[in-house]
C-alpha cells in the first residue's frame, strides 16, 4: 500500500480555475450593454431615431444630442442604439439557424462516417465552393420586398456548411478516441454518445465559433447594408448608417465615426469573449 | 470437454478487410475456448493481429469493408453478426474492456466520478446516489486513495497510473465475466505496469471473471496467466499451459521470441537477439507457413504447404510446425 500513499501525492489537488480576468468581465459588460439597448430601445429615454429636425442639421457631439445629428437632423446616439437591434438580432438570429442545422448534421456525419457522411459532405462542400456573399447577395436582390426575417433566413441557410464544417471536423478528431469506444462497450447506445461525450468536448470549439461567427455576420450585415440589401431606410443598423454617412464623410465625419465604433467594440468584445471562454472551460490544458 | 461451462468459445474466427490491395485476413480462422475464472495471454508482434482479435471477439468493427466469419460465443451469446443494439445488452456487462492508453481512453472533459456512474445509472438503472456510492467503492477496489476527492476531479489531474486504475474501474462497473485488457501497460511506467498487472490478477479472483490479457510482452504474462496464445500473422501458431509454452515450446517463433526478450541473468552487454526479417505482409501470404521465411528450420514443405495446430503432447498444448523443436520438458529454463 506505501506505493499508492507514493502515487497519490503526485496527484495534482482539484484546484479552482484561474479567475477569467477583468478584461473579459468588461467585454461582457460591453456585450451585455448593447443587447439591453437593442432590446430596450423604445422604453430607454432615448430621441426618435427618425424623428428629422431641420433646426438641427449636422451638428457636432453635444449634451443636447450626446453623437451629434446627421444632415437631415436625426439624434445619431438614438440611431447608434436602434441600429444595434438589427445587426444584433440578424447576428444571433443567422448564426442559430446555422448551428440548428450545420451543428446536428455535423456531428451525426462525424460520427457515423460511410455513405450518409459522404453524400453531405460532398454536398456541403459544393456549397461551400460558392461564395455565401454573393449567393446572399443575388437572393435578396430578387426576394422582395426585404424583412429583417427574410435576412436572417437567408444568411443562417448561407452558414449552414460553414458550421458543418467546423463541428464536423471537432467531431471527428473526437470521434475516434479510445474514450469513445470505451463509452460504446459500456453499452452507450450512440445517442447518448453523441450528447453525453461528443457535444461537451466539441462545446468549447462550438462555442468560440459562434462567437466569431455572430462577430461575421453582424460585418455581413454590415456589407448588405452597404450594397442597400439589408433592412429598408430609414430603419437605421450600424451598416447602412455607415453607407449614408459616407457621402458626407467630409463635412461630418461623426456620422461614420459613432455607428463604426459600435459595430467594432462590439465585435471586439464577441472574439474576446470567445477566446477567452475556449481557454478557460479547456480542463484538458493541464494546470500544473 | 463439454462446452457448458466455458465463458468464450471461438471458432474459425476470421477478420477481413477488404482494402485498395485486395482482402488483408488480420484474422485468419483462429479458434480457443476460455473457462470461467481464468487469464489468458495473447501474445505476439505488432500487426500478429492480436488487437483486431480481442477487438473482433467484442464484436467492435469499423461499420465498413470488414466482413467476419466464424463464431465467438460469449456467455452463450454469439458476437459474430450480432447487431449493434444486441452487442449492447453484453457490452458492459458480460464483457469490459480497459484499453492501451489511459490518456486517450478516458472523457477529458467529464469528471472519471461521472463517468463511473454512467454504466451504473443507464445500465443497472441505480439512483444517483447510489451510483455515486458504488463509484466511490469502485474507485477504492482500484486502489485510488481519498476516492470521495477524487470522484470529482477530472482525468488531467491524474497520472498515468491512477488514470488506468479509474479505466479498470470503468471496466468493472458493469461486473463483467469477461475482462479484455488489450496491452494494459504498454503506456505506463515499468514500475507502475507491476501495480496495474497485480491488481488485475487481484480483482480477476475477487471478482471471479475470466481475463484475456493481449500483449506483446512475454514478461506480462509470465507469471500471471494460466494460458498463451502466440499468435503470428494473424493465426494461433502455439497454444497451450504458460508452463509449456515457456519451457517446452515447440514453434520455433515461440522460442525466437522468447529469446528476443532480455534477460535478468544475463551478463551485461549481452548482445539482443532479435528475430531476422520483419512480419509478413499480410496482403502476399503464402501459402505456406508465415513464419517460415524468417525460420532458421525452414524446409521446402514450410513454404508449400499450411501446418495446422496439433497436439503436442500434455493436455491444451497445440503448436503448429512441421518441424517442430524438440520437447525439452523437464528441462530447466534458460
Amino acid at each position: 500500500m506505501s506505493e499508492l500513499l507514493e502515487e497519490a501525492s503526485l496527484v495534482e489537488r482539484p484546484e479552482k480555475n484561474k479567475p477569467l480576468g477583468i478584461l473579459f468581465w468588461i467585454c461582457v459588460g460591453w456585450v451585455a450593454l448593447n443587447v439591453i439597448g437593442a432590446i430596450f430601445a423604445n422604453v430607454l429615454p432615448l430621441q426618435n431615431p427618425l424623428f428629422e429636425d431641420f433646426s438641427a442639421v449636422n451638428v457636432g457631439p453635444g449634451l443636447h444630442h450626446l453623437f451629434g445629428t446627421d444632415d437631415l437632423g436625426r439624434d445619431i446616439f438614438a440611431r447608434v442604439v436602434y441600429g444595434s437591434r438589427v445587426s444584433i438580432a440578424v447576428g444571433v438570429g443567422a448564426m442559430l439557424i446555422g448551428f440548428g442545422i450545420g451543428a446536428p448534421l455535423g456531428m451525426l456525419a462525424a460520427y457515423r462516417r460511410g455513405r450518409f457522411d459522404m453524400v453531405l459532405t460532398t454536398v456541403m462542400y459544393v456549397l461551400l465552393a460558392f461564395p455565401a456573399i454573393i449567393a446572399t447577395i443575388a437572393v435578396l436582390s430578387f426576394w422582395a420586398p426585404r424583412a429583417l426575417a427574410k435576412i436572417i433566413l437567408v444568411i443562417g441557410l448561407a452558414s449552414v456548411p460553414l458550421v458543418y464544417r467546423v463541428i464536423r471536423t471537432a467531431t471527428m478528431s473526437i470521434a475516434t478516441k479510445d474514450y469513445i469506444i470505451a463509452a460504446k462497450v459500456q453499452g452507450a447506445t450512440d445517442r447518448r454518445i453523441l450528447v453525453k461525450e461528443l457535444l461537451p468536448n466539441i462545446a468549447p470549439i462550438g462555442v468560440s465559433f459562434l462567437l466569431i461567427g455572430i462577430a461575421t455576420v453582424i460585418t455581413l450585415e454590415g456589407a448588405l447594408a452597404f450594397l442597400g440589401l439589408s433592412v429598408n431606410p430609414p430603419t437605421p443598423s450600424w451598416g447602412n448608417m455607415i453607407n449614408e454617412a459616407r457621402t458626407v464623410l467630409a463635412e461630418n465625419p461623426w456620422l461614420v465615426i459613432f455607428p463604426s465604433l459600435a459595430l467594432c467594440l462590439f465585435l471586439l468584445c464577441l472574439n474576446f469573449i470567445g477566446d477567452r471562454l475556449r481557454s478557460h472551460f479547456d480542463v484538458t490544458e493541464v494546470k500544473l | 470437454m463439454s462446452t457448458d461451462n466455458k465463458l468464450l468459445v471461438v471458432k474459425d474466427l476470421a477478420t477481413v478487410f477488404s482494402t485498395a490491395g485486395g482482402p488483408l485476413a488480420a484474422v485468419g480462422g483462429v479458434s480457443f475456448d476460455l473457462e470461467q475464472n481464468e487469464t489468458l495471454g495473447i501474445v505476439g508482434e505488432s500487426g500478429s493481429g492480436k488487437t483486431v482479435l480481442s477487438r473482433t471477439i467484442m464484436g467492435l468493427q469499423p461499420r465498413s469493408n470488414v466482413t467476419v466469419s466464424g463464431s465467438a460465443v460469449l456467455n452463450g451469446f454469439e458476437v459474430v453478426g450480432a447487431s449493434e443494439k444486441a452487442k449492447r445488452q453484453i457490452w458492459g456487462t458480460d464483457v469490459a474492456m480497459v484499453f492501451q492508453d489511459p490518456m486517450t481512453s478516458l472523457n477529458p472533459v467529464m469528471r472519471i466520478g461521472k463517468q463511473i456512474d454512467e454504466s451504473l445509472r443507464v445500465r443497472q438503472g441505480m439512483s444517483r446516489s447510489a451510483a455515486k456510492a458504488r463509484a466511490i467503492e469502485l474507485l477504492e477496489l482500484v486502489g485510488i486513495p481519498s476516492p470521495t476527492q477524487r470522484y470529482n476531479a477530472y482525468p488531467g489531474q491524474l497520472s498515468g497510473g491512477m488514470r488506468q486504475r479509474v479505466v479498470i474501474a470503468i471496466a468493472l462497473a458493469g461486473s463483467p465475466k469477461l475482462l479484455m485488457a488489450d496491452e494494459p501497460t504498454t503506456g505506463l511506467d515499468v514500475t507502475i505496469q507491476a501495480q496495474i498487472l497485480n491488481l488485475l490478477d487481484e480483482l480477476k479472483d475477487r471478482l471471479k471473471m475470466s481475463v484475456i490479457l493481449v500483449t506483446h510482452d512475454l514478461g506480462v504474462v509470465a507469471t500471471r496467466t494460466s494460458r498463451i496464445i502466440v499468435m503470428y500473422a494473424g493465426r494461433i501458431v502455439e497454444m497451450g499451459s504458460t508452463r509449456d509454452v515457456f519451457q517446452d515450446h515447440r514453434m520455433p517463433y515461440t522460442r525466437a521470441l522468447l529469446e528476443s526478450s532480455p534477460k535478468v541473468a544475463n551478463p551485461s552487454h549481452t548482445r539482443l537477439v532479435a528475430i531476422p526479417g520483419r512480419p509478413p505482409n499480410l496482403l502476399k501470404l503464402s501459402d505456406g507457413c508465415s513464419f517460415a521465411p524468417r525460420c532458421a528450420y525452414a524446409t521446402d514443405r514450410c513454404r508449400q504447404e499450411r501446418p495446422e495446430l496439433e497436439p503436442a503432447g500434455p493436455a491444451g498444448h497445440f503448436f503448429a510446425c512441421w518441424n517442430p523443436l524438440p520437447t525439452t520438458r523437464g528441462a530447466s529454463p534458460s
